[in-house]
Formats: C-alpha cells, structure tokens, sequence
C-alpha cells in the first residue's frame, strides 16, 4: 500500500468514525441497558411534568371515608395503589412526588455542578498555591461522609425542601471540584493548549473555549450518577424528617417515614414509594454508566 | 517508606485543623444564641451580657476558637440537652453498638462482593456476570432505609425468623463490661446471648453492607478483568502452573489491591449509613443516637457525633494509605 492509500484509508476511518459524540451515541444505542435507562427517566420525567394530569385525585385530598375501618385499605378500583394512614390517595402522591424527586435532584446537581466546575477550574487551570489552599478544603469537606454533611447542613439551615436541596448540592460541591481540576490538569499540557498559547490566546479564553468543552464528557458522566446519589439521600433525609415539613407534602422519603409504624398493617404504604425511588434511580445510574462506556476513549472504535 | 508514613501523618494536621474549623463556624452559624437558649423567657439584655461574659462569648472569635479547640482535644465535647450526659460518655455507650453493626456489614459486603466479583470477571459477558451487575447495580439503587424495611418485613414480621427491633432480646440479662455485646456475651460464656446477639445483627448488616457489597463486587471485577490480561498471568498459565494457582497467586494478589482501598473507603459509607438503618431496626447505636438528636435539635449531640464521624473516617483513611503502601511493593520498595 501506497502513502497516499494509506492516507486515504485513514482519511476515510475518521469520516466514518464522526466525533466522539455521535460515536457515543450510535454506542449507546446499541446498549440495552443504557436503553433501559433512557426509557425510565424518559418514564419518570413524563410523570414529573404531567402529574396533575395522570393523577386521579389530588395528592392532599383526604378521603376519611376509605380509613373508617381502620389503616388501610389496599388498592381498590376506587384507589388503584390503596391510601395511606391519613386517606389520601397512594397513586396521586408518588406521581407527584416524581416531581419533588426531579426538582431535588436538578436543583441539587446544578448547585454542586456550577459551584464545583468553577473552582475546580481554577484550582486545575492555575495551579500553585490557589490549587493547594483549595484541594485542602476539598479534602476536608470530604473527610466527613457526604450524608452525615448533609444532615450537618440541613440541621443548621433548618428542615425543608429547599434546604435539602441546598445540602445535597453543598456535598456535591468537593466531588465536581476534584474532578474538574482533574480533568483540567490532564489538559493542559496538551498540544493544543500549547498552540493556543503560542499564538496569544488569553489564559481565560483558553480555559473557555478549549479546555472546558472537553471536560464535558466527564461533567456529564458524574452528573448523571449524582442525580442518582441526590434522589437516594433526599429521600433519607425526607425519611430522618428533614425533608417538607408540611406532612401534606407528597414527597417520597416523607411518605416512607409515617409507613414503619404499618409495615405490619400495610406493608404496600412502604413498597410503593420505595419502587419510585428505586425506578428512577435505576434509571439514571443505567445512562451514567452508559454514557461513562460510550464517551470512554479506550474504548472508543471498538464496538 | 517511613517518609510516606511521616508524610501522611503530617498531612492530617491541617485537615484536622480544618475540620475542626469547619465544625466551630457551624457551631457559631446555629440559629439562636446559646445566651437566648438557656435563659428562654427570662432573656434581658443583661442577664444575656452575664451569659455570654461567663461563657466567653464576648471574647474575640480567635480566642473563642481556640478555647473550642482546647476542650475538643480534652476531648470535652458539650453535654447532651436531653439526658445531661456528657457527649463523650454517650459515645462509649453507643459507639461499640455501631463498631459491632459496622464490622458485621463489612464482612458481608466482602465476603459476598469479592468472590462475586472474582466468578463475574472469569465468565466474562456471561449470564453469571450478567447477574452479578444486576446485583450491584441495585444494591447502589435501592435506598437502604427502604431495603431495612422490605428485610424487616419479609424476615421478622412475615417469617419472624429474626428479631424486629434492638441489639439483644430485653429477656436476656449478661453484664457489659466492654459495650461490645458480643464481646461481652464471650465473657460471660454465654453463647445463647452470643447467638442472640448475632441474630439481632443480620438483617441490620445485610442492609447496610448492600451498598458496599455493590462497590466491591464492581471494583473487583474490574481489577481481575484487568489483571487477568497482563503478561505476567500470561506467563503464568504458559509455563504450565495449575489455574487456581495462577488464579491465587498471581491473579488475586495483584487484582486485591485496588479492592482493599476500596474497602477501607466504605467506613464513612457504613458510619453515615449506620443513620438510616439503626433507625429502622431501633438499634442502640450512634446512627439512632444522631437520628433522635435531630429530632430534637440536640445540637450538642449532633455537634460530636459528626466531628467524632469524621475523624473516624480521617484515621481509617490513613491507615489504608498506610496499609496500601505496605502491601504494595511497588511503594514499599520504590519509595526509600
């Protein structure tokens, strides 16, 4: 083979390889469980947005007639997953409380993501004792176990929805930093930082537009997994009561605190909520670890 | 090597300086005044100025931080609002409870995870492996306060093969010389309390070891994927040794040491998680202390209980830096 065919042999495999990310996406499509995944957060954020129109009753509507016999009756055709201790509707609430579940997550992952991406760029970018004074904070704020802060922060702000969001998005915070800067760091001895400077970009403009759009991968990976993680530890801080203090509010952790006292009764109360939390957290766990297989660059032009 | 231990040992001044930074602003941020606390209604501005004077709250902050610091590492770390106790005594009495609950899940997790781990990566993309990623991956999905229950449903109310509350049956009477309950048990010869005491662990252990199990059974099979192909092992099994030999001694000993990291990085994970399921199962230690202080913002309690967390996790960090390095030749040796 010639230079020039084997030039245009390559030429031809870096066409059809197209980028990282539509390689990625033809990856993850033939991945079932990435498929898997994409269908139950598809599922879970449908139920979040349409909740008042899937929703047979209203999630705070008592009906006392159905617990006059006593904690409580299983599901029904009038109530298709039973009421709880206090008459409402089992159904309404968990699809309502897709949406808290969602907003948690969203809200917590975004505080921790902004948050950690800007120090963790500047830790990585500028190195030197800026990144030593900061990576020593990460290490202590990560030297006590993320729920245990949470609860630490929830407890001195005060119970409630926000205020769990405002936890869970400060434990967040030490984990995206240190990726960031990881990332970061790999990158900039790279050869295109070098041409970059070379020809007079300015040190931000480099962090912007070239160093950053490719941590984004990995941004992505993480914050999938960490809806994950947001929605598993918002849920136990609903269930330690450091969740919506208004008992009326469907959330899914509260709704799993009231129902140890009926585990025995009606042990449904607990199942339900818990398949909620479980389904959507299944789901995404199933994309992160889809996507961290698809964007791998190890294995990138394999399958 | 003994320049690695200096220097870990070196490196856990400031993060402990931190930390106790970290835990005396949040002290200081808590809504209301220790002065408006204790007086309640009877708060006047003087009798508030006679508080803080007495309590050195009227010091410079500098100086009220290292007065903190003082006593915390007096180890003197407030009284308890509702029992009067001082936090120190209620954590040897609560903390053997969770030490006992912590153990007990490790040894599940790993005793499960790494042959789990191990069989996954020799049948490679097959159903065993299949199955085990559906384990791990639920074991991280399912919430474990929500895996308590379903455990405690189906275990000790549905079957009642195990007790559904508590660390030992209220009928059974031995002395606690150590709050170690199975220690204790040992002592007294009693092995029906023993077994009592054991039956009390299981459901509490295997709930909270389910997150563990999930990490260890993942890391493990990744690191014998990965071992598996390099050319030592190659040579190995070329040079004719017997597999399960190659699989011992070359496999498993190199595949081990990310895993034993790993391991030792689950403590805060089993501490934090002791919250949940100690709540769940009413067991005495200091995951359902920290749960009824929250309950009753005994933030004295609550203040102690996470630093004493946390500077747990700190030391078993060290000691698995300082463990890795010393199983690890490459460190042992390379590092003089």
């Amino acid at each position: 083979m010639s230079i020039a065919q084997l030039e245009a042999a390559e030429v031809s495999l870096e066409a059809s390889q197209g980028g990282l990310w539509s390689e990625a996406f033809r990856r993850l499509r033939r991945n079932p469980s990435a498929i898997i995944g994409f269908v139950l957060v598809a599922l879970f954020i449908l139920v979040a947005i349409f909740a008042p129109l899937l929703a047979p009753d209203d999630p705070r509507a008592q009906d006392l007639q159905s617990i006059f016999n006593g904690c409580c009756p299983g599901p029904s055709s009038h109530h298709l997953l039973g009421v709880d201790d206090l008459g409402r509707d089992e159904l309404s609430r968990i699809l309502y409380g897709a949406r808290l579940s969602l907003l948690i997550g969203i809200v917590a992952v975004s505080v921790g993501l902004s948050i950690g991406i800007v120090l963790g760029s500047i830790a990585g970018f500028f190195g030197g004792w800026v990144d030593t004074i900061l990576m020593r904070f990460v290490d202590i704020m990560l030297a006590i176990p993320g729920f245990l802060m949470a609860i630490g922060i929830v407890a001195l702000l005060g119970p409630g929805l926000f205020q769990v969001m405002i936890a869970i998005g400060v434990v967040n915070i030490p984990i995206f930093t240190r990726l960031l800067r990881g990332s970061v760091l790999a990158q900039r001895e790279n050869d295109f930082v070098l041409a970059a400077r070379a020809v007079g970009v300015k040190r931000r403009k480099i962090l912007i537009a070239h160093v950053l759009p490719n941590s984004i991968s990995v941004v992505i990976v993480a914050g999938t997994l960490a809806l994950a993680t947001a929605i598993i530890d918002a849920a136990g801080l609903g269930f330690l009561g450091l969740g919506p203090q208004d008992p009326a509010t469907p959330e899914w952790g509260n709704m799993l605190t009231s129902t140890v006292r009926y585990l025995q009764t009606a042990p449904f109360l607990a199942i339900f909520p818990g398949v909620a939390i479980v389904i959507s957290v299944l789901g995404f766990n199933l994309i992160g670890d889809g996507l961290r297989e698809a964007l791998d660059p190890k294995l990138r032009g394999r399958a | 090597m003994l320049r690695f231990v200096v220097r870990r040992l070196l490196l856990l001044i400031p993060i402990l300086l931190g930390l106790s930074i970290l835990v005396f602003v949040w002290i200081r941020a808590l809504p209301g005044s220790p002065a408006q606390a204790l007086l309640g209604e009877r708060a006047t501005p003087e009798t508030i100025k006679q508080i803080n004077h007495q309590y050195g709250l009227d010091t410079p902050v500098y100086q009220q931080y290292w007065k903190y610091l003082e006593q915390t590492v007096q180890l003197k770390l407030g009284t308890s609002i509702t029992t009067q106790q001082t936090v120190l005594t209620e954590i040897r009495q609560r903390f053997p409870a969770t030490a006992e609950l912590a153990v007990a899940a490790a040894l599940f997790s790993v005793s499960i995870g790494i042959p789990l781990g191990f069989f996954a990566a020799k049948r490679h993309m097959r159903a065993f492996d299949q199955i085990s990623l559906a384990i791990s991956l639920f074991g991280i999905s399912i919430p474990i306060f929500f895996l308590a229950l379903i455990l405690k449903y189906i275990f000790a109310v549905r079957l009642g093969w195990l007790p559904t509350v508590g660390q030992i049956s209220v009928l059974i009477n031995i002395p606690h010389p150590t709050n170690f309950y199975l220690l204790d048990a040992l002592l007294a010869g009693n092995l029906g309390a023993f077994w009592d005491v054991v039956k009390h662990l299981i459901l509490p252990a295997v709930a909270l070891g389910s997150i563990p199990l999930a990490i260890i059974t993942r890391i493990t099979r990744a690191a014998v994927l990965d071992v598996q192909n390099e050319d030592y092992v190659r040579t190995a099994r070329a040079k004719g040794l017997p597999p399960h030999t190659v699989d011992a001694r070359h496999v498993m000993r190199n595949a081990l040491l990310p895993v034993s990291t790993i391991v030792g990085l689950q403590v805060g994970l089993l501490l934090s998680g002791a919250i949940l399921t100690e709540t769940v199962f009413s067991y005495p230690g200091i995951g359902s202390w920290l749960q009824q202080a929250i309950q009753d913002r005994n933030y004295p309690v609550i203040q102690g209980g996470i630093l004493f967390i946390a500077i747990i996790v700190v030391f078993v960090n060290l000691l698995v830096d300082i463990s890795y390095a010393l199983i690890n030749p490459r460190i042992r040796l390379g590092n003089k």
